[in-house]
C-alpha cells in the first residue's frame, strides 16, 4: 500500500466478540431547573405577602 | 417642607407606603384635593403593579370550553396545542417533558407554568399540595386574589369605593382618568368597572387616544373577548407604533392559538423596531411553544445579540445546549447568569449539574451545598433529585437511595424521584417496593415514559403479561420513537398471538 502500513486482521479464538442488547430500566433524567422570571417572582413574593397579611388578621 | 412635594419625592424613590400614608394625611384635611388623589392611586397601582405583558393565567373552563380556536384539530406546526414535530429538539430519553409534552423549559414565567394539558381528566389533576392547582377560571385567578388581599390590609375599606364613583365624570377629565384606571385595572382587579371608565375615555377624546384604545384591548383580553382585543390594538397600532401594543397583539394570537400569526405579527413590529429584544424574544417563546427547538435558539441568540444580559435567553440557550451533550457550554452561560448577579438555588443546581457532567469534579458538590442552603420548600426537592443523580454517577448507590428519598420529603408529588427509587430497588431484588414506587411515579405523571417502561419490563420478567402489555403500550403512547418499549410490545404482541 502507499503508506507502506500492514494492518492484520484480529480475530478472537473462542468464538467472535458480541455484546448482546439486554434491556434494562431507565432512569429519569437528570433535571436543569427553569430560571424564574422577575415577574413570576414578584407575583409569588406578593402572594406571600398577601397570604400572611391575612393570617396576621385572622 | 411641602407634604405634597414630599409625596411625589417618596413616589419618585419607589417608597410607596410613605407616599400613600402622606397622600392619605393630605386627604383627610383636604378630600378634594386632586394631586394627592391622583398620586395615591398611582402610589396603590405602583405596589402590585405588574407587566401585563407577562400576565397570562389559563383557567380550567377556558382551556376546555376553548371555542376560539379555528381549528379543534389542526395540523402540526400550526397550534400550540399539540406540542410540534420537535425539529432540531433532543428526543424525550434525553430532555424530561413537560405535562404538556413539551421539553422542559429553561426558564418560567406566569405563563408557561400552566402547559396546555390535553384532556379534562389532566386539567383537573391537582396535585395534593395546592401550590400549582389551576383556578376553575381565570375571573377567580391569582390576580383576584392578591386584590382582595389587598383590600384586607386596608382597615378602613377601599381607597375608592368603585360602585359609588362617577364613571363619565371621571372618564371626561384625561388628568385623572389614566391613574384612575390603571389602580382599578391593577390594583382593584375590576375589569368591569375599568373597561366601563377606558370606553367612556375613548369617547371621550373622539377615539383619537391610541393609549385608551391599547387598555380597551387590555380589558376585553382579560375578559376573554379575544377578537375585539385584537381590533382595539390594531387600531391603536394604526395611530401610534408601539412596541407593548405589538406584545399585546401576540398575546391575543397566542391565545387563539394562532402561533404562526403571532410571529408574522412580532416580526412586523421588528420591521419597525428594528432588533427590539422583547419582541425578539417574544418570537423564540413561540417557537419554543411549539416545541421548534433550532428556531427557538436562532431567535433567543439574536436577542442576546442585541441584549446580552438578557436572563430568559441565557438560561433557554445553557438549557438546550444542557439537554444536546454540550453540558461544558451550557456551564458557560450559566457562569454568565453568576456574573450578572442571579443568586438562587435553580441557577446553583444547573451550575452543580453542568460541573459534574463537564466533569468539573471539584465544583460539583460546593455548588449543590450552596443550592441547598438557598433552596426553599419549593425546590429543595429538585435540588436533592439531581444530588441523587450525581451520587449515581460516581456509583455510590446509598448516597442516591438517601437522596431520592430526602426529594420525597420535601416533595411528596415528585414523580422522577420515585420512578429512580424504584430502579435503585430493582437493582437490589426488592420487586415488591419497585413495583409500587413505579406505581406511584407514573399516577403522578402520566406524561412520563420511563415508570411505564420500567413497570412493563418488571411485569414481563414476573410473567404478569397482561400488565406489561398496558403499561408498555402506555410508554409507547408517552413517547412514541422508544425503541426498548416498543421491542417489548411487539414480543409481548407474537406472545399472545401463538395463545
Amino acid at each position: 500500500s502507499e503508506t507502506g502500513l500492514q494492518f492484520h486482521e484480529v480475530l478472537p479464538r473462542n468464538g467472535q466478540v458480541y455484546q448482546e442488547d439486554l434491556p434494562t430500566t431507565v432512569l429519569c433524567k437528570p433535571k436543569l431547573m427553569p430560571l424564574k422570571s422577575v415577574t413570576l417572582e414578584r407575583l409569588e413574593k406578593m402572594q406571600r405577602d398577601a397570604q400572611e397579611t391575612v393570617k396576621e388578621q385572622e | 417642607m411641602d407634604p405634597l412635594f414630599l409625596a411625589y419625592s417618596y413616589f419618585r424613590r419607589r417608597k410607596y407606603e410613605q407616599c400613600v400614608e402622606l397622600c392619605s394625611q393630605l386627604l383627610d384635611k383636604n378630600p378634594y384635593d386632586q394631586a394627592a388623589w391622583s398620586l395615591k392611586t398611582r402610589a396603590l397601582t405602583e405596589q402590585v403593579y405588574i407587566d401585563e405583558v407577562d400576565v397570562d393565567e389559563e383557567g380550567i373552563a377556558e382551556l376546555i370550553m376553548d371555542d376560539n380556536s379555528i381549528a379543534q384539530v389542526a395540523r402540526p406546526g400550526t397550534s400550540l396545542k399539540v406540542p410540534g414535530t420537535g425539529q432540531g429538539a433532543p428526543s424525550q430519553g434525553v430532555r424530561p417533558m413537560s405535562q404538556s409534552g413539551r421539553p422542559l423549559t429553561g426558564f418560567v414565567r406566569p405563563g408557561t407554568q400552566s402547559t396546555r394539558p390535553g384532556t379534562m381528566e389532566q386539567a383537573i389533576r391537582t396535585p395534593r399540595t395546592a401550590h400549582t392547582a389551576r383556578p376553575v377560571t381565570s375571573a377567580s385567578g391569582r390576580y383576584v386574589r392578591l386584590g382582595t388581599a389587598s383590600m384586607l390590609s386596608s382597615p378602613d375599606g377601599p381607597f375608592i369605593n368603585l360602585a359609588r364613583l362617577n364613571m363619565p365624570k371621571y372618564s371626561a377629565r384625561p388628568n385623572l382618568a389614566k391613574s384612575l384606571f390603571e389602580y382599578i385595572f391593577h390594583h382593584e382587579n375590576d375589569v368591569r368597572n375599568a373597561l366601563d371608565l377606558a370606553s367612556g375615555a375613548t369617547e371621550a377624546c373622539q377615539f383619537q387616544d391610541w393609549w385608551w384604545k391599547v387598555q380597551l384591548g387590555k380589558c376585553y383580553y382579560r375578559l376573554g373577548m379575544y377578537r375585539d382585543a385584537e381590533k382595539q390594538f390594531k387600531s391603536a397600532l394604526k395611530q401610534q407604533d408601539m412596541v407593548d401594543t405589538y406584545l399585546y397583539l401576540c398575546k391575543v394570537y397566542v391565545r387563539l392559538d394562532q402561533p404562526l400569526t403571532a410571529v408574522e405579527v412580532y416580526k412586523q413590529g421588528l420591521q419597525r423596531f428594528i432588533g427590539e429584544a422583547s419582541l425578539l424574544t417574544g418570537i423564540a417563546r413561540v417557537y419554543e411553544g411549539m416545541n421548534d427547538m433550532s428556531n427557538t435558539v436562532q431567535f433567543y441568540k439574536d436577542v442576546l445579540h442585541q441584549d446580552n444580559m438578557s436572563i430568559e435567553a441565557i438560561a433557554c440557550i445553557g438549557t438546550h445546549y444542557f439537554y444536546t451533550d454540550q453540558p461544558e457550554i451550557a456551564l458557560k452561560f450559566y457562569r454568565r447568569l453568576l456574573q450578572m448577579g442571579v443568586y438562587n438555588t435553580e441557577l446553583f443546581n444547573n451550575l452543580g449539574l453542568c460541573c459534574f457532567y463537564a466533569q468539573q469534579y471539584d465544583m460539583t458538590l460546593t455548588c449543590f451545598e450552596r443550592a441547598l442552603s438557598l433552596a426553599s420548600d419549593d425546590n429543595m426537592s429538585d435540588v436533592w433529585y439531581n444530588i441523587g443523580h450525581v451520587a449515581l454517577g460516581i456509583g455510590d448507590l446509598t448516597l442516591a437511595y438517601q437522596s431520592f428519598r430526602l426529594a420525597l420529603a420535601s416533595n411528596n408529588d415528585h414523580a422522577e424521584a420515585y420512578n429512580n427509587l424504584g430502579v435503585l430497588e430493582m437493582k437490589k431484588g426488592r420487586l415488591e417496593m419497585s413495583r409500587a414506587f413505579f406505581q406511584a411515579a407514573f399516577n403522578l405523571a402520566p406524561h412520563m415514559y420511563e415508570p411505564h417502561y420500567n413497570f412493563a419490563s418488571m411485569s414481563d420478567k414476573v410473567g404478569d403479561l397482561q400488565s406489561s402489555f398496558n403499561a408498555a403500550r402506555r410508554a409507547s403512547d408517552a413517547f412514541s420513537d422508544h425503541m426498548d418499549s416498543k421491542q417489548l410490545l411487539s414480543s409481548l404482541r407474537k406472545h399472545f398471538a401463538m395463545l
